[in-house]
């Protein structure tokens, strides 16, 4: 019978991607169907990355500066592998931003960028003390923080609509959105292991990014 | 000597609405009417949709193999379009003018359709009323309300600040808003999936076998209701809030992910054959026993 826990396994299932497969961890996945679905759907998701990668317009490379920054700045760009990883979800990313249209682009790329985020945040890829993960959460929230503010001073600043009921429930909504992102990155910032906040806060870049998109697709 | 048709009557009729593919325009030429009634024949499943900035948009089932529309429109700054390609009917409310005041702007309509339609629905302010429609529907609002009676199918609201509310609804149904509260009473759905920021999620409804239901806020009260014959596998989360639980529950066999914050319940009631999920990051969660 396997000594290793569910939540041992997901602690080291970073190391387990990367290839290291320890005794421990194998038994557990042979008894633990939950982790075996889970470990195989990252693979599925791995190899679909890698397979659908082909050339196509690219999203802006700041995008991806800022990813290698964020990945380098959290140790988890160790060597040629991992960039691999990377450069296929680089080129996943890429074809699918070629197929929408214009409209839609601020959005979905906004999306996008807090998706990869929240993957590069999850659980599976966890920091070993509490500084590292302040800083891995700091350095992955301060960068979608901006440029959603960014996106929405753009937004706001030549959004019109002839129906005050209209304009004034899209400012009270994203005022919310902004309040409850304002709670949960302060929860985040006190409990930078606390997986459920850090969840919530994703939900609202990611809710006040639809929403932005909303107004934005209105406004043209 | 009896001339047999060509088509059959059916095929005929079909032929027609295919071939004359009709547009009415209710417009400005028109200043004095504020009413239209059109209808339009149509097959088994239509497709309906109506965009409508402002104003309430009910929709009714019927027996009739028809699609009725009935336009009412604040004044002649807006038209009214509404056109049939197939079995697919199309209205559209269109500003004539730029300079008009929101009430300006407002068109009312009543739409009877087969049980069996399928429905788009784009309506910003105001509301929305469906009731007795088993097709699927997309409603998508951001100010308006939006409440479905008896509906089946595939079920997809979004609304920004909008409540919703579905009376004895069945199929699958996927709602979301910022603001707006849901009530979902009565519920025979074997796929729920509800989130909010700030509203409330009452619901008040059948736990069928193998069905999911997964109900989500930021803020603000969840509330269940359950029978003594229910059977769920439950777990309840909340970040910075209570979870108040009437349910006695046994312990769940298949919890993996326990947090390590916040208020947490999980358990099963008899047999477990429903999956419940209720998750809030600071309001309450109350599991209660059904009146």
């Amino acid at each position: 019978m396997s000594t290793t826990g569910c939540n041992e396994f997901v602690g080291h299932l970073e190391q387990w991607m990367e290839g290291e497969r320890p005794s421990g961890s194998q038994a557990h996945l042979r008894e633990c169907p939950n982790c075996r679905a889970l470990a195989g759907d990252l693979e599925a998701i791995r190899e679909a990355a890698r397979t659908s990668a082909v050339p196509e317009a690219e999203p802006p490379a700041h995008v991806w500066v800022l990813l290698r920054a964020q990945l380098e700045q959290e140790g988890l760009i160790r060597d040629g592998r991992r960039a691999g990883w990377l450069e296929s979800l680089k080129a996943h990313l890429g074809g699918t931003f070629a197929i929408l249209p214009r409209p839609a682009l601020a959005g979905a790329y906004l999306a996008a960028v807090i998706a990869v985020a929240v993957a590069l945040v999850a659980p599976g890829v966890r920091q070993p003390d509490e500084s590292r993960w302040i800083a891995g959460n700091q350095s992955a929230t301060q960068p979608l923080s901006a440029q959603l503010a960014s996106a929405e001073q753009d937004t706001v600043s030549t959004w019109t609509d002839s129906n005050p009921a209209v304009t004034a429930s899209l400012h009270q909504n994203l005022a919310i959105v902004d309040n409850y992102i304002a709670l949960c990155e302060k929860s985040v910032l006190e409990e930078p292991e606390n997986e459920f906040a850090r969840d919530y806060l994703y939900g609202a870049y990611q809710q006040k990014a639809a929403l932005l998109a909303q107004m934005s697709e209105r406004g043209e | 000597m009896i001339t047999q048709p060509l088509l059959p009557a059916r095929s005929h009729w079909r032929a027609a609405a295919l071939l004359a593919s009709a547009l009415f325009l209710f417009g400005a030429a028109s200043a004095s009417a504020d009413r239209l009634e059109r209808h339009f024949k149509v097959e088994a499943h239509p497709v309906v949709t109506i965009h409508n900035p402002n104003g309430t948009i009910v929709v009714r089932a019927w027996t009739k193999s028809e699609v009725m529309v009935v336009a009412t429109r604040a004044t002649p700054q807006i038209e009214v379009f509404v056109e049939q390609t197939g079995n697919r009917v199309d209205i559209l409310t269109h500003q004539v003018s730029g300079a008009a005041t929101p009430a300006d702007l407002r068109a009312d309509y009543e739409i009877s359709v087969p049980e069996n339609a399928e429905l788009e629905i784009h309506d910003d302010s105001g509301g929305v009323n469906v009731s007795n429609v088993l097709g699927d529907m997309n409603v998508e609002t951001i100010a308006a309300d939006v409440a479905l009676q008896d509906a089946a199918g595939y079920l997809t609201v979004k609304t920004v600040g909008g409540a919703f509310q579905c009376l004895r609804c069945a199929g699958r149904l996927e709602v979301t808003s910022i603001s707006g509260s849901f009530r979902l009473i009565d519920l025979r759905s074997y796929s729920v999936r509800a989130q909010t920021s700030t509203g409330n999620i009452l619901f008040n409804g059948a736990f069928l076998p193998n069905a999911s239901y997964h109900l989500k806020n930021y803020s603000g009260l969840i509330e269940v209701r359950f029978s003594p014959g229910d059977s769920f596998d439950i777990s309840a989360t909340s970040l910075k809030g209570k979870v108040h639980n009437e349910a006695s529950l046994t312990p769940s066999s298949h919890r993996h992910f326990i947090p390590r914050f916040g208020n947490a319940l999980f358990g099963t009631f008899n047999a477990g054959r429903a999956k419940v999920e209720l998750s809030s990051f600071d309001g309450t969660i109350s599991i209660l026993k059904r009146d």
